[in-house]
């Protein structure tokens, strides 16, 4: 309790919550009303203050999204056939052929936007979803930041189905050359899709709760 | 007492609220992503494939997860990783074949590389070039014991495994002749295929397996022989020149041909032995040892050179093979006169050949050869063919030969006794022959023959002979111009005047003296007909000749014989020359210009009566033209025995070679002339009107 204090000390005031105040905001328009209102009265949207199930709709999306992440990176992504010769290769496997070609950038942006951003999606929104209910000294702040982050670049990590999406559509010379996405592709869309969900059911305004509750 | 009982304040909680009905439905998605996932794991689990080990000495080509696995050119399993074995001996290709296919790997699997090939049957594996190689499996259509590893093989099995048909073993001493895959036909028609020749380490000899495809193996009996049909074969002997090839891809590759040469055989079972001869001719020579082991061997001792004579070479009787030379060998022995090297010919006879049983003991074939001897029978040697100078062993049987005994005793093997052959006079002989043949004077002969030809021709061609026709168109004129005349035209319808009129006329021809006329022209053709005779009289005289001449002919005297010949062309030539011959025609042309006075004199007499009269005379003056002519034939049969008799003559010699053939060829001539002079007499005889009609 002391060390809790000594941590948010000078910052306890400066935060008043809409719900402290006894309002509700709009989540769509923004409009503020009393705190037990249903139904805003601009746009016609259900009122909530918190949004109970959010926690859980996040983790269910979240945990839909691993499982889908799963198949993504154990099938192919690519199945390429040059003169008959067919050639499927992984995410990884595929970041690890670019490297021995040498393609360094190349590998390292598939790299990124296929393994690093979708784990590291992962583990932010398993974070904030768990700081929210352990109420853990995390800055709100940081918590805020890393929430929209997530938010920012989570389209981002679909920058790999959209080339196999392109590749897919264009090389298509029959015997000479074709391209076809494989499993992992589909595995990876709804992977990238499911944590995209997620973090949109995030309620962030779970976030500042934590204060109120520090101080009550 | 106001207690009033209040009622206990109820512990109001709030309504639990169930831990499932604050569940969000969206939990549905991560279970059903999970279900799907796992689905996918599942089925990807169920559908991998069995994994197995093919071991091949290397894996040219073959990339792991690319390299497919293919059965009948259908995709049924990937290679999935590359060792070696422990002694890096050979390459482990681990592969994964699907699971509907992997009971079917049983001990008859078989898997090779498949790679683009060119041979001289055609390109094979061409999509190989682009795609990469892949390794093609085959196997039988039922399931066996499920096995795990395999061993490559080098290519394609020549056998489908599962496919009908019968494997047989061919021996050879020429690997040339085999190579892996060539075609096996049976009367030019594929019907199996040889698999590897390998060399058999203890011997020379060269096995090679063979496949033939069902229902064609049925054809394989112990009467069965094969023989290579490869490349080109060109033959010079007796029976001609003949060359012979086969298909282009024989050629290059070899190619076996078999066929039953004789009725009866055994079928045999799968694994049965065949030998490969070179050619179908040494195939059907080696029907004799169709029973090997069967033979006899005896020796022949000659006393004569042997040069010629080689192992292999044939023991013939009376022409058909009955055996064949073994060995020649040679042995001092003691004589008289010192020692003396005698040279020996080991026989192996086959007993069947000699009409013997099959099964005959060797004690029953020397017991008959015993009997044979007493008989005669001894072995000679024998030229094999004209063209060439090897030489045979022919048993012959000579009632008159001196009397000789089989020698069972002698060792090591029994003594056939033999007589000298006539070899070495033989080629004297044919050279004298040749010599003798130069020198007849067959140039002479065929001048003789010519002039002859053109002297007949002249006698045909004489204008008096070119005239009788024209004689006789005369007469056939005034003939026609009587029939045409008015008078007679007017004949038939005065006729019954004209009988009266007749009979007067007759009557004062009688008085007149005209048939005395006619009887005097009848009389001069008589003469002309007696002309004819006179000539024809001489012809006996020529036959005279002939037959002298064939009588000569008779004693052996080519030179004389062709004298002969010549002279009696010389007296042909001299009679058709003769004056009488000659005259012939004129005699004729007189003879019929009498007739054409007689019927002039007739039509001026208008007597038709006496016209048939001399018609007949006509007639008759040509029947005794005909029965002169008739003894021609004759003389033309004579020609021809002449020649017939020439021809045995040289027959005599020896055998229809080319030299003979060049002198019958002369003396054929001859006879087509002979024959010329015999149509002639032929046509005449045939239409005796044609000597006076022409043709």
């Amino acid at each position: 309790m002391s060390v809790h204090d000594m941590a948010n000390a000078g910052r306890t005031h400066e935060i008043l919550t809409a719900r402290r105040a006894g309002l509700v905001g709009c989540t769509t328009c923004g409009k503020v009303h009393p705190l037990d209102t249903r139904v805003c009265r601009r746009c016609g949207a259900a009122l909530q203050s918190r949004d109970e199930t959010s926690l859980q709709r996040v983790w269910a999306w979240l945990i839909a999204g691993l499982v889908a992440y799963i198949p993504a990176n154990v099938y192919p992504m690519l199945i390429t056939q040059t003169f008959g010769k067919r050639q499927e290769s992984t995410i990884v496997g595929g970041v690890i052929e670019l490297v021995h070609h040498g393609s360094w950038g190349v590998a390292l942006i598939v790299f990124v936007a296929s393994v690093v951003v979708p784990i590291g999606k992962f583990i932010a929104i398993a974070w904030l979803a768990i700081s929210v209910r352990s109420r853990s000294a995390a800055d709100g702040h940081t918590r805020q930041h890393v929430y929209e982050i997530v938010e920012f670049i989570g389209r981002w990590s679909m920058i790999d189905v959209f080339v196999v999406a392109i590749l897919a559509a264009l090389v298509q010379l029959d015997f000479v050359a074709s391209v076809n996405p494989g499993t992992a592709a589909v595995s990876f869309a709804l992977s990238v899709a499911f944590t995209m969900l997620s973090a949109q059911n995030f309620d962030p305004r779970l976030i500042w709760d934590a204060y109120e509750a520090d101080d009550t | 007492m106001n207690d009033l009982i209040e009622p206990a304040e109820p512990d109001i909680e709030p309504a639990r609220r169930g831990f499932f009905r604050n569940l969000s439905l969206v939990w549905l998605v991560p279970i059903a992503a999970l279900i799907v996932s796992l689905g996918l794991a599942w089925q990807s689990y169920s559908q991998r494939g069995v994994a197995i080990t093919i071991t091949f000495p290397n894996a040219t080509g073959v990339t792991p997860g690319e390299t497919v696995i293919k059965y009948r050119d259908v995709v049924v399993g990937t290679v999935e990783k590359l060792t070696f074995t422990s002694d890096l001996s050979a390459v482990v290709v681990h592969a994964r074949v699907d699971k509907d296919i992997a009971p079917y790997l049983d001990e008859d699997a078989q898997f090779w590389i498949v790679s683009p090939k060119v041979t001289a049957r055609g390109v094979s594996g061409l999509s190989t070039v682009l795609s990469g190689v892949y390794i093609e499996g085959a196997w039988d259509e039922t399931p066996g014991e499920q096995k795990y590893s395999f061993v490559g093989a080098d290519g394609p099995p020549l056998v489908q495994p599962g496919r009908p048909g019968k494997r047989i073993s061919l021996i050879t001493n020429d690997g040339r002749l085999v190579s892996e895959g060539a075609p096996v036909y049976f009367h030019g028609i594929e019907v199996g295929r040889l698999e590897k020749p390998r060399l058999i380490l203890s011997s020379d000899t060269i096995i090679v397996d063979a496949f033939i495809e069902a229902p064609h193996d049925r054809r394989l009996t112990t009467a069965t022989r094969f023989w290579d049909t490869s490349g080109v074969s060109f033959k010079i002997g007796t029976g001609g020149v003949s060359l012979d090839f086969d298909s282009l891809a024989s050629i290059i590759a070899g190619g076996i041909e078999f066929d039953n040469l004789f009725e009866g055989g055994e079928p045999v079972g799968p694994g049965h032995v065949f030998n490969i001869y070179p050619d179908e001719s040494e195939a059907r020579r080696s029907l004799i040892a169709r029973t090997p082991g069967a033979t006899v061997t005896v020796a022949a001792q000659f006393d004569e050179s042997i040069s010629g004579l080689e192992p292999g070479a044939d023991v013939t009787y009376n022409g058909l093979k009955v055996g064949e030379v073994k060995a020649l060998s040679a042995k001092a022995e003691d004589t008289a006169e010192g020692p003396q090297v005698r040279l020996f010919a080991n026989l192996t006879i086959e007993p069947d050949r000699l009409g013997l049983k099959a099964g005959a003991t060797e004690d029953e074939v020397l017991q008959f050869l015993e009997e044979a001897v007493e008989r005669g029978l001894r072995a000679r040697l024998a030229t094999a063919s004209i063209f060439s100078s090897a030489l045979i062993v022919e048993l012959v049987e000579l009632p008159d030969a001196p009397p000789a005994k089989l020698d069972r005793t002698a060792e090591p093997l029994p003594i056939l006794p033999t007589v000298p052959s006539d070899l070495p006079d033989f080629t004297a002989t044919a050279e004298g022959v040749l010599e003798r043949i130069n020198k007849l004077p067959i140039e002479d002969v065929l001048n003789q023959a010519i002039s002859l030809m053109a002297s007949i021709e002249q006698v045909v061609r004489a204008e008096g002979t070119q005239k009788t026709p024209d004689a006789v168109l005369a007469l056939i004129e005034d003939t026609r111009s009587l029939v045409n005349d008015e008078a007679t035209r007017a004949l038939p319808s005065d006729l019954r005047a004209a009988v009266t009129d007749l009979r007067q006329i007759v009557a004062e021809m009688k008085e007149a003296g005209t048939f005395e006329t006619l009887t005097q022209a009848i009389q001069r053709a008589d003469a002309a007909v007696a002309n004819i005779e006179t000539a024809s009289e001489q012809i006996p005289a020529l036959v005279e000749d002939l037959r002298a001449l064939a009588a000569k002919a008779n004693s052996l005297q080519a030179e004389e014989l062709i004298a002969s010949a010549t002279r009696v062309l010389d007296s042909a030539d001299k009679l058709i020359g003769t004056d009488a011959a000659r005259e012939l025609p004129p005699a004729l042309t007189g003879a019929l210009e009498e007739i054409r006075a007689a019927v002039a004199e007739l039509r001026k007499g208008g007597a038709v009566e006496n016209l048939n009269a001399t018609m007949a005379s006509t007639r008759d003056a040509a029947e005794s033209v005909a029965a002169a002519v008739e003894r021609l034939p004759e003389l033309s049969a004579r020609l021809e025995r002449l020649v017939a008799q020439s021809e045995a003559l040289i027959a005599a010699y020896g055998d229809r070679s080319e030299f003979n053939d060049e002198t019958l060829a002369t003396l054929r001539e001859v006879r087509n002339a002979a024959r010329s002079v015999s149509q002639l007499a032929r046509a005449i005889e045939r239409n005796p009107n044609s000597l006076l009609m022409g043709r």
